[in-house]
């Protein structure tokens, strides 16, 4: 009997080992098959939701969305990736390499696909869909993607969006960026990112042997970003753009009465499609090209204002009265300040403020320039918000300068000479005041007594933020100094020998100052800052080409364009 | 006396019950009403099962002692059968085709077999009650004996069903071993048996070479041969201690797991139940085979005590088999989980053993 015992024994442990391996997988395998178990059966699919649109006024849409499709790569076994991998390019046309490489930088974990395509084709899309079948771990992602209905209008508004940079990163990691992100660069995509952006949701689903769906586990929606409205009009943008096209520089159209943008063109503009097609040629042209096209010259770059200046040097002159309106100087083509000959651009004889304004005399404004002094007229150009950022809402906005005795002691060691003075007088010399802060300016002599601060963003979210903030600072001039002011602008347009006469047969009434700002190389910038209707103001507008020769030729694109705003009942 | 009939009834009864849920588990999500009913065939079955159980547990089978020969001869003629008729699934040729059902013989064969060894090892001298198989020589107590079961165990293994070839020779060692055949046979046979296998690898089919290999080493073809033995510990593993819930199992049920009905079911089960429910389906499996040991050992007489420890080796051995490789300790061999896979033909078969074994302790008393 003593087999029979040992055999029973034996049977005994045959079940003692059973519950060892029963034990051995629950318990000291439990968690690394459980985990297995998962990545088995559970897939994660990012769903991305569309960034915000930008609308401009009347609702029509700048910068939108449209699908895309990406394809994607389950890393679940290597074999299965490289069949995979290789069916892609089979269909796309792309190298191997290429997929295998976007594949290794995509790839985050085994059980998240990786993208190794964006943005194809959608027939092969759905080529590749249908190859599902075969190759499971392909997944077609259809993704919006930033889409530009009117091309590169606008831009420089706009900005683009890329893939975040480093320092962008370092930035913004805290508030919830991370690397891949899809951010804007410049303009209101930049400024306003925070807003526009889209908040990623995902599915995590149960699929089976085959890869194929059965039921949904977990969900997270996506979140649309808002949407941002402009002030910008569209079709006074167009309008602004090809009256521009093809001349650097800017043009900027302006509500007076409340500091709206209403259009801001910029030559040479760009396709900020080019960044969302990844197309690297076009790119790197972009940021080779020595026109810096990528350049919001509007408010990024700082000119000699020229001209332009002496109607802070006017309204300085009145205010502190070292002139009235009877004062007359007397022109005979240039005046010798100290040692120096200081040339006027014409012999322009007896004038008083609203002639020299009108005729834009150097000599009227030489002297009163030295009369004034070089700090008043300084903080006269501060009163009128030169010198500082205007506080627009764009991103990377410069201050542009404005000399003085005293700056010029502190920083330089220097005395400020009369010489100085004169040429500060004509908005020359060191002088340096961007478009968006001479518009600004423009809208004090419109609105006659109020400083704005320009803004283009009309609503966030449906949140309407113009009626949110008093953006107007009060100038406190006397009435009497913007009515001469003023008048002196209407007459540059009325007067035969005005500047700008080339708007007198405009059907509205524009009043406005040219410049010709000298520059050390190349051709002269050539400016227009004016507004219109006079009695009423409705627009200030500001025309600047750089380079673009004497202020006839800004003034000869006003006139095209407040033609062109004319005939499509704009005004 | 009564008592091991209502136990191992109860215990069978509740391993099939479990053995339905898990079957159900594992199909409701298949597509095709073939899939959806095939939990109620096992249903069907099972009750003829329990038919069967009744009706033997009152057939005396001493009947057995006389008609051993017969049943042996009518398992070689079913085996035969098989290899001119039989239906071909899954690559292999192991069933035979009734009107609405498939019958598997090489099921009844280990029982035809059993029932046939414990006839020819109770055999008695007439001057000496004491069994005769002490007194074996070489050739009546391993080589006769080993012809007979070699010979089904041959068809079977070609068939091929190396899961059920090896129950039998496995079944015929223990019983030469409980028989008190003398111990150096044994191993001689044992010697003659594994010296042999490097050349006995070569008649492997290519497949069965595979699932050895694997069984070494699971990982050398994760989605080829190794894959079922993978997932299946993961759906044990992935259990946990109490287990996914049943109908939750996410590797039986969303088709990770192949044959998750049958061969795998003890994975589908466990991965639903844990650790708590496989342990408790081990335990019930222990004590339905200890019934049998302790029926074996209180029987008198010497072929009802050597066909007890048959059946009861024999659904030991497949219970262990069966669960090792579903954890991964045996190589993969096509065997069923009595009582608990699906299956007509293992059902039926071990529902007709289990009535055997009440019948031995019924009519031990008799003798």
């Amino acid at each position: 009997m003593e087999r029979r015992k040992l055999f029973v024994y034996f049977i005994s442990l045959m079940f003692v080992v059973l519950l060892a391996g029963l034990l051995n997988l629950n318990v000291l395998q439990g968690a690394k098959l459980r985990r297995l178990s998962k990545s088995n059966c559970i897939r994660l699919i990012p769903q991305s939701g569309a960034r915000g649109n930008i609308l401009d006024r009347n609702g029509e849409v700048i910068a939108g969305n449209k699908i895309s499709y990406d394809v994607m790569v389950l890393p679940q076994e290597s074999s299965q990736v490289d069949r995979a991998i290789s069916a892609v390019s089979r269909i796309l046309g792309t190298g191997e390499k290429e997929l295998k490489a976007a594949f290794r930088k995509n790839f985050v974990s085994s059980s998240l696909p990786a993208g190794v395509a964006d943005n194809i084709d959608p027939k092969k899309a759905i080529v590749l869909e249908e190859y599902k079948a075969e190759e499971p771990s392909i997944i077609i992602q259809p993704k919006p993607l930033r889409y530009y209905p009117h091309g590169s209008s606008a831009s420089h508004v706009i900005g683009y969006v890329n893939e975040i940079d480093r320092w962008r990163l370092t930035k913004l990691e805290d508030y919830g960026y991370k690397t891949k992100d899809i951010v804007g660069f410049g303009g209101v995509e930049e400024k306003y990112d925070y807003y526009l952006r889209q908040e990623e949701g995902g599915l995590s689903v149960e699929v089976n042997h085959r890869g194929k769906f059965t039921r949904v586990l977990g969900f997270q929606p996506p979140v649309n970003g808002k949407d941002v409205q402009l002030t910008l009009d569209i079709r006074m943008q167009k309008i602004a753009e090809s009256a521009l096209s093809g001349r650097k520089g800017s043009v900027i159209l302006m509500d007076p009465q409340s500091g709206a943008i209403l259009a801001l063109a910029n030559y040479p503009d760009y396709n900020p499609s080019v960044f969302v097609n990844r197309r690297t040629s076009a790119i790197n042209s972009l940021f080779n090209n020595p026109d810096s096209p990528l350049i919001n010259r509007a408010i990024q770059s700082s000119y000699p204002p020229a001209s332009i200046f002496k109607a802070v040097v006017a309204s300085a002159g009145l205010e502190l009265k070292k002139i009235n309106l009877s004062t007359n100087f007397i022109c005979r083509g240039s005046m010798m300040v100290g040692a120096r000959k200081f040339s006027c651009w014409d012999t322009h004889g007896a004038q008083d403020i609203i002639q020299a304004l009108s005729h834009s005399c150097d000599v009227f404004f030489y002297r009163t320039g030295l009369l004034l002094g070089g700090q008043n007229i300084h903080d006269y150009a501060i009163k009128l918000g030169l010198a500082r950022p205007t506080g627009f809402d764009l991103p990377y906005e410069t201050g542009g300068f404005i000399p003085s005795p005293l700056w010029r002691k502190i920083n330089k060691f220097q005395k400020w000479f009369d010489g100085d003075t004169a040429n500060l007088s004509i908005g020359q010399g060191d002088c340096l005041t961007t478009p968006m802060q001479l518009t600004a300016m423009m809208a004090v002599f419109a609105n006659q007594g109020y400083l704005p601060v320009p803004y283009i963003i009309k609503a966030v979210g449906g949140l309407d933020l113009e009626a949110k903030k008093k953006r107007l600072s009060r100038v406190a001039f006397k009435k009497s100094t913007f009515e001469a002011v003023g008048k002196g602008l209407r007459e540059v347009v009325s007067d035969e020998k005005g500047t700008g006469n080339v708007l007198s047969a405009l059907p509205v009434a524009v009043a406005g100052k040219t410049g010709t700002a000298q520059v050390s190389r190349g051709l002269t910038h050539a400016w227009f800052v004016g507004f219109f209707p006079y009695d009423k103001p409705k627009y200030v507008i500001c025309v600047f080409l750089e380079n673009g020769g004497p202020g006839h030729a800004a003034t000869v694109i006003a006139r095209r364009i407040i033609e062109e705003m004319n005939k499509q009942g704009l005004i | 006396m009564r008592n091991s009939f209502i136990r191992i009834l109860v215990i069978a009864l509740v391993i099939a019950l479990i053995g339905v849920l898990s079957i159900y588990s594992s199909t409701y999500q298949k597509e095709g009403a073939l899939w959806q009913d095939i939990y109620k065939r096992q249903i069907l079955w099972l009750a003829l099962g329990v038919v069967c159980f009744f009706l033997m547990s009152g057939f005396n089978y001493r009947k057995l002692w006389d008609a051993s020969y017969f049943i042996y001869g009518l398992a070689l003629f079913l085996l035969f059968l098989v290899f001119s008729l039989g239906i071909i699934r899954l690559g292999a040729q192991r069933w035979l085709k009734f009107a609405w059902f498939n019958f598997q013989p090489s099921e009844f064969v280990k029982l035809a077999v059993i029932i046939f060894l414990a006839r020819y090892f109770s055999r008695k001298s007439e001057s000496d009650i004491s069994l005769l198989s002490r007194k074996f020589g070489i050739f009546r107590g391993i080589a006769l004996p080993f012809i007979f079961v070699a010979i089904p165990m041959f068809l079977v293994i070609e068939q091929p069903d190396l899961g059920s070839g090896l129950m039998i020779l496995l079944a015929f060692v223990s019983l030469l071993y409980l028989t008190d055949v003398r111990l150096k046979y044994i191993i001689v046979l044992l010697i003659l048996l594994v010296a042999p296998l490097p050349l006995f690898w070569n008649f492997l089919r290519p497949y069965q070479k595979e699932r050895l290999l694997v069984f070494l080493n699971p990982n050398i073809d994760p989605l080829g041969a190794g894959y079922t033995v993978i997932q299946s510990r993961i759906a044990i593993g992935s259990g946990g201690f109490l287990g996914k819930g049943w109908l939750s199992g996410t590797q039986s049920q969303l088709y990770f797991l192949p044959e998750s009905h049958t061969d795998f079911i003890f994975a589908t089960f466990s991965e639903q139940w844990g650790f708590l429910g496989s342990s408790l389906l081990i335990f019930l499996y222990y004590l339905l085979i200890r019934q049998g040991f302790i029926i074996a050992k209180r029987t008198q007489d010497s072929f009802g005590k050597l066909l007890a420890y048959g059946i009861s080796i024999l659904l030991a051995l497949q219970v262990f088999i069966n669960i090792a490789m579903n954890m991964g300790l045996a190589p993969v061999v096509g065997l069923p989980l009595p009582l608990l896979s699906y299956g007509g033909s293992s059902i039926l078969v071990t529902f007709i053993a289990l009535g055997i074994l009440v019948n031995i302790d019924r009519t031990r008393a008799v003798f």
